[in-house]
């Protein structure tokens, strides 16, 4: 189950169509997005204290939304029995806690620190149910992982991991900035519109393998090539080959003519 | 010396020096866009450069192979032949993977400057009488150049190059009645065969190549045959060409353009990651990667796949898939368009006189809207390609992006016709030589229909005037033979006969094709020669060089800031 898809309603579907067109219409307009993006969070500070610290969080940052005790809440949905791993995931990656509604949290910096976090966890799982715990990542087989990856992985997150989107506005986002333990939670929480792949799907050798080659896309070694255009494949490229290349060979076209007297 | 006795050798058995004494004396127009051609035929001869290195080692087959090479994510995978060594070619060969992404760069420079050249020729009517036969060759070249582009691209058998040939299969067979067959006939099975990358192969380094070279030298010798085309200006005329000879200047300018292609796809090639085939992983049927878009090229098939709606219509009993009018149709149209261009235009305009002057496009705004309606109307659709990608950047659902495409589509090229029209007709009709020059009352005037005076007057056949005044032909002898030249005092224009001639007569025979009508005087010897340039070429090195210098203080001056904010480096 979902855990945090709050459901934003999206004014009117014409307010989004006009987007497009006011990206075809020129960049200037490309500010126009930024507006929806998550306002630094006021966090609150957190007084320090063991088993204190990680009620407190929760109060102050989390409980508006879903309950005191996690049973969720018009806003919220239930954090009962959505496991360690999860709450780790949604935290640490600075998806959680959330400005305001929105359909997709983006990532964002943690708003909390390690310890924090620790302590929200250790809080949440208090209130039972049972969950993915966090995973222990080791080191994996990259050809397995590549080979698991294309499988299942590539078709939303694509083949480069650069993400992609996917029905009604939600996106698949790249991989790029997950670390090994976000990446394996992520595989057994499925956040989002991502599926679940519990350790009947996918042994914890397998999530190990994938969190290798997740790894690996990191590295700017795959790039080997040169500037990988943000890996968004050839349009991206028929972009660069128009607006530099051919661009640069027109104007030198026009300055060797110019030379001539013309 | 080596070379001049060479030379005479060959001169005396094969009488070479008529005909290269000719060769070196054709006229090239000076206009810069008369070079945008060349930009492809340099970039097909970038192509062929870097395919032969390609060739010697690439494995056309898809036969089974276990990779082993630096690539550690896929050690031990078996993956075809071709996706193997299009994977040693990226990762174990010496400067492999620069010459394969120099070759995709240059078949990406190739279409498009295709592209921008063929815009060049329609907007200037230089598609015109007697030129119709070279425009067909250049549309097949075009095609030529889509399909190549296509086959070099689905050649390495990596996932992304897939999925484009399993849509291009999917779109053959959603012809009715034949569609299947010829799938089967073309890949000798059902998708994927084995025998579809040997004959891609095939297709891609032998068949098509063939057929462009061959195609490209028709193309020049037409225009050797038939001579350029030129800007109508003081001093030319429907019966000559003014510009440069082929040698010294004009070779000069095109060796020049040759090594900006060249550098420009090899920086590119270098600097620029395109086509990462060992990301994509190699092609299995089952796996998909997202966002996919083919080159660019092509991606208006795409796009019109992507927006046209899911209506399938029976007939005759056979079932008629969606893919067959955006895939098959549109495309088909689209090229038999090109094709029937010129005979359209002569059709609907009743002009069937020969034009060696070139239209500006103002003077055809009918033309000028046609083009602009086409070209917005295949730019929408090569945006509807990345759909997915503007629905990942503006984070809106893709349907929602999809529907205002397909309005986009259907709406926007027909605006943009109608604005080139209108704003075609106030530049002929104003002074106004640029569009910036254009007022208001300009393009209140232009609403109004074309006068029938207007249409008449632009095709006016050009009359030998009897007297010109201020423009006169001048003869002298040079040595043993006559030169000839022609000079136009009130337009400060004087134009040097590109070829001596052994007599007088001849000389003052070529003077009058070239300008009828125009009288003729002797004079004792050439004409001074122009004030030395070198003062100006300093002036100009001068202003470059302190230019680049700023530049590169600059450039020191940010990266000094940045570490200095970072830091020292780290080791």
């Amino acid at each position: 189950m979902a855990v945090w898809t709050y459901r934003w309603r999206p004014p009117a579907r014409a307010a989004t169509a006009g987007a497009v067109l006011a990206l075809a219409a020129g960049p200037a307009v490309l500010a126009a997005p930024a507006a929806v993006a998550p306002a630094p969070t006021s966090v609150a500070p957190a007084p320090t204290g063991g088993q204190d610290q990680g009620e407190n969080l929760y109060r102050q940052n989390c409980a508006s939304c879903h309950g005191d005790q996690g049973q969720g809440g018009p806003r919220g949905p239930s954090l009962i029995g959505v496991g360690a791993a999860s709450v780790d995931f949604q935290v640490g990656t600075g998806r959680m806690p959330i400005p305001h509604e929105m359909q997709q949290p983006r990532r964002g910096e943690p708003a909390f620190s390690a310890d924090e976090i620790a302590a929200l966890v250790e809080h949440v799982t208090s209130f039972g149910g049972g969950g993915p715990a966090i995973p222990q990542v080791e080191p994996g087989s990259l050809p397995t992982g590549r080979e698991l990856f294309a499988a299942n992985c590539a078709p939303c997150h694509g083949g480069t991991g650069a993400g992609t989107e996917l029905t009604n506005g939600w996106i698949a986002p790249p991989l790029y900035e997950a670390t090994p333990v976000q990446v394996a939670e992520a595989i057994r929480v499925g956040p989002g519109l991502m599926p679940v792949f519990p350790s009947q799907v996918f042994t914890d050798q397998q999530v190990n393998d994938l969190t290798a080659y997740v790894q690996s896309l990191r590295s700017e070694r795959l790039d080997r090539g040169g500037n990988p255009l943000g890996r968004l494949g050839p349009l991206a490229e028929g972009l660069v080959a128009w607006a530099v290349a051919l661009g640069l060979l027109v104007a030198a076209a026009r300055w060797l003519g110019r030379g001539a007297g013309e | 010396m080596i070379m001049d006795r060479l030379a005479r050798a060959l001169d005396d058995r094969l009488r070479l020096s008529p005909l290269t004494r000719r060769a070196l004396a054709k006229v090239f127009p000076d206009h810069w866009s008369f070079m945008l051609g060349e930009i492809a035929l340099y970039s097909l001869v970038a192509l062929v450069l870097t395919g032969v290195f390609l060739t010697l080692f690439f494995d056309p087959s898809s036969a089974d192979r276990v990779y082993h090479g630096s690539y550690a994510p896929l050690e031990g995978t078996t993956t075809s032949a071709a996706y193997a060594s299009t994977m040693r070619l990226s990762w174990d060969v010496r400067a492999g993977l620069l010459i394969r992404q120099t070759h995709h760069w240059a078949a990406l420079i190739f279409v498009a400057a295709i592209l921008v050249h063929l815009v060049r020729i329609f907007f200037t009517g230089a598609f015109r009488k007697p030129r119709e036969a070279n425009w067909l060759v250049g549309v097949t070249m075009l095609m030529l150049a889509l399909a190549n582009g296509f086959t070099g691209y689905s050649m390495p058998d990596d996932l992304l190059s897939g999925l484009g040939l399993r849509i291009i299969v999917s779109v053959v067979e959603s012809i009715p009645v034949v569609g299947s067959r010829l799938v089967s006939l073309g890949l000798g099975g059902e998708f994927p065969s084995d025998e579809m990358i040997p004959r891609l192969f095939v297709t891609h380094v032998l068949l098509v190549p063939a057929a462009l070279v061959a195609l490209v030298s028709v193309h020049l010798a037409m225009i050797v045959r038939q001579k350029h085309t030129q800007f109508p200006g003081p001093g030319r005329t429907e019966h000559n060409v003014v510009g440069s000879r082929l040698y010294p200047s004009y070779s000069l300018r095109s060796l020049a353009l040759l090594a900006w292609v060249l550098a420009v796809l090899f920086a590119l090639g270098g600097l620029v990651q395109i086509n990462p085939v060992w990301l994509y992983g190699p092609f299995d049927p089952a796996q998909a990667t997202s966002p996919a878009q083919p080159d660019w090229y092509v991606a208006w098939g795409d796009g019109a796949l992507r927006l046209f709606p899911p209506w399938e219509i029976r007939l005759a009993g056979h079932l008629v898939p969606a893919p067959f009018f955006p895939g098959v149709v549109l495309g088909g149209v689209t090229f038999l368009a090109l094709y029937a261009w010129p005979f359209l235009e002569r059709w609907c305009t009743g002009d069937r006189r020969a034009h060696q002057l070139l239209d500006r496009p103002r003077d055809h705004p009918i033309r000028t809207g046609v083009g602009v309606t086409a070209l917005t109307f295949f730019a929408v659709l090569v945006v509807a390609a990345g759909d997915d990608i503007i629905a990942r950047l503006l984070r809106v659902p893709v349907y929602d992006v999809l529907n205002v495409l397909r309005v986009m589509v259907l709406v926007l090229p027909l605006l943009t016709g109608a604005l080139a029209v209108l704003l075609a007709r106030a530049l002929r009709r104003s002074e106004a030589t640029h569009l910036g020059d254009l007022t208001r009352a300009d393009l209140r005037a232009a609403r109004r229909p074309a006068r029938a005076d207007e249409r008449t007057t632009a095709d006016e056949p050009e009359l030998p005037a009897p007297d010109r005044p201020g423009e006169r032909i001048e003869l002298w002898p040079d040595g043993e033979q006559w030169r000839w030249r022609y000079r136009n005092e009130p337009a400060g224009v004087a134009i040097l006969g590109n070829r001596k001639a052994p007599t007088e007569r001849e000389a003052a025979d070529s003077a009058r094709l070239a300008y009828p009508g125009v009288d003729h005087v002797m004079v004792p010897g050439p004409p001074p020669p122009p004030p030395h340039p070198v003062r100006a070429a300093l002036r100009r090195w001068a202003t470059t060089a302190i230019g680049a210098s700023l530049l590169a203080a600059a450039l020191r001056h940010r990266r000094r800031r940045r570490w200095g904010r970072n830091g020292p480096r780290p080791k």
